[in-house]
């Protein structure tokens, strides 16, 4: 695999173990096995919100996906589907901190859409990273040459640190949320 | 160059009748990150303990900072900065997370204490919430925590660690990464085996594999990162 594109796999790793994490966080809630820790689920909706939309997105849409559209026609709907995604990225994530608003204020009346919110959202995250995967991957694969990789990758390897941030600065956040989070998911207190 | 460590001139190790190693040659100097890899029952944890004096190879030499240690008890070898995260952990469950934390302390071979009982408090806050708690009442992710901690608390030249991040779950094995990376900052040589290749080959700078007891590579990490027909023959995935 092109050094490019396994760092997207890491970072799709990354959001997929926090994505992970906020469903059995739900489930948990669900059945009444864990506690709505809203301090977590803002981090972890804080954390989902930043690191696609700050540090993941961007490298795709301006060095993946821009060198892939002058090279092969056959990648162009996958990636204006992907780039809409991308583009409504703000939309859906404000939408899950809104459903988590309601919940914190309404209570227990509110989980099932708070509920339904989270299901919605890592469901569509998932067919976005897997039509990545499956779709975006063998096209670059195929066309990209020497030269797209080597742009490519120099800008991919200044930002290669999956789940912190290119210069660390969501370190701390991560940890805040393992430490939060009740066992299983991480290592905070009992649900 | 930098300081050699630990080094293994054609290690033969078995087990009962059985020849697990088959003459590994090993070297890890100061500094350095070294991803030991490979399948499961290869012979990677034999490996290891062959190099600690926990399972007495029957040919070949071990050598600590160029003395021959072949024969030395385990001790020994800990004594001279070399630290060992076992699978499955190990911490004293009767204990509690601050006692496992100061028995463990010592000045390391050339008296540096730069790994105090407060730096690794820092290290694991979550240690520190859990500070008068007995062993066995942490998780899984907190044992591993004060294992680490423990062997930092030695003050340690090398560092080994055998599957860290076994059984624990993604977030929490994401976090004892970013920790494992943070040490790695600090300049203490690390040993690592794990089954996440991906992870351990980012934080090590070389990469060694075993099939059935022989080194079939040894080389920088990063080939073995962007190689999937090596990862595919060797390691099956």
């Amino acid at each position: 695999m092109k050094k490019a594109l396994r760092i997207i796999h890491e970072e799709h790793r990354a959001l997929a173990a926090m994505l992970g994490g906020l469903r059995q966080l739900v489930e948990g809630i669900e059945k009444g096995r864990m506690k709505a820790d809203f301090g977590l689920i803002g981090a972890m909706i804080e954390y989902i919100d930043k690191l696609p939309e700050k540090v993941h997105h961007p490298k795709e849409n301006d060095y993946l996906f821009a060198r892939l559209r002058t090279r092969c026609a056959e990648a162009l709907p996958v990636i204006e589907r992907l780039e809409a995604d991308h583009r409504r990225g703000e939309a859906r994530i404000r939408a899950l901190e809104a459903a988590a608003d309601v919940f914190r204020q309404g209570g227990e009346i509110a989980f099932p859409a708070f509920h339904a919110e989270v299901l919605r959202y890592i469901e569509e995250e998932w067919k976005h990273m897997n039509a990545e995967e499956h779709e975006i991957f063998p096209l670059a694969e195929k066309h990209l040459q020497d030269e797209d990789w080597a742009a490519i990758e120099a800008a991919f390897v200044a930002n290669d640190n999956p789940w912190e941030g290119a210069a660390g600065e969501y370190a701390q956040l991560f940890s805040k949320i393992v430490n939060l989070a009740p066992p299983p998911i991480g290592l905070g207190p009992g649900g | 160059m930098s300081k050699m460590l630990l080094e293994a001139k054609e290690l033969h190790t078995y087990y009962g009748a059985s020849h697990i190693l088959h003459g590994i040659d090993f070297h890890i100097r100061q500094g350095e990150g070294i991803a030991l890899m490979g399948r499961n029952g290869m012979g990677k944890t034999t490996l290891i303990k062959s190099l600690l004096g926990i399972v007495r190879p029957r040919h070949g030499r071990v050598m600590v900072c160029g003395d021959d240690f072949t024969k030395a008890p385990t001790y020994r070898i800990a004594q001279r900065g070399i630290a060992y995260v076992p699978e499955g952990r190990g911490i004293f469950p009767n204990l509690s997370v601050r006692e496992n934390l100061q028995m463990a302390a010592r000045a390391g071979v050339d008296g540096q204490r730069e790994w105090t009982f407060e730096r690794v408090m820092a290290t694991f806050p979550r240690l520190g919430e859990r500070i008068n708690n007995g062993g066995w009442q942490l998780s899984g992710g907190e044992q591993q925590m004060l294992t680490i901690g423990r062997a930092l608390m030695t003050n340690p030249d090398l560092l080994i660690l055998d599957e860290a991040t076994e059984g624990l779950a993604p977030l929490i094995a994401l976090e004892i990464w970013r920790i494992v990376k943070e040490i790695r900052k600090t300049g203490i040589a690390t040993m690592i085996v794990d089954k996440n290749h991906s992870a351990v080959t980012s934080i090590c700078d070389r990469a060694m594999i075993l099939v059935k007891g022989e080194v079939v590579f040894d080389g920088d990490s990063e080939t073995v990162r962007d190689n999937p027909e090596l990862i595919q023959k060797y390691l099956g995935v």
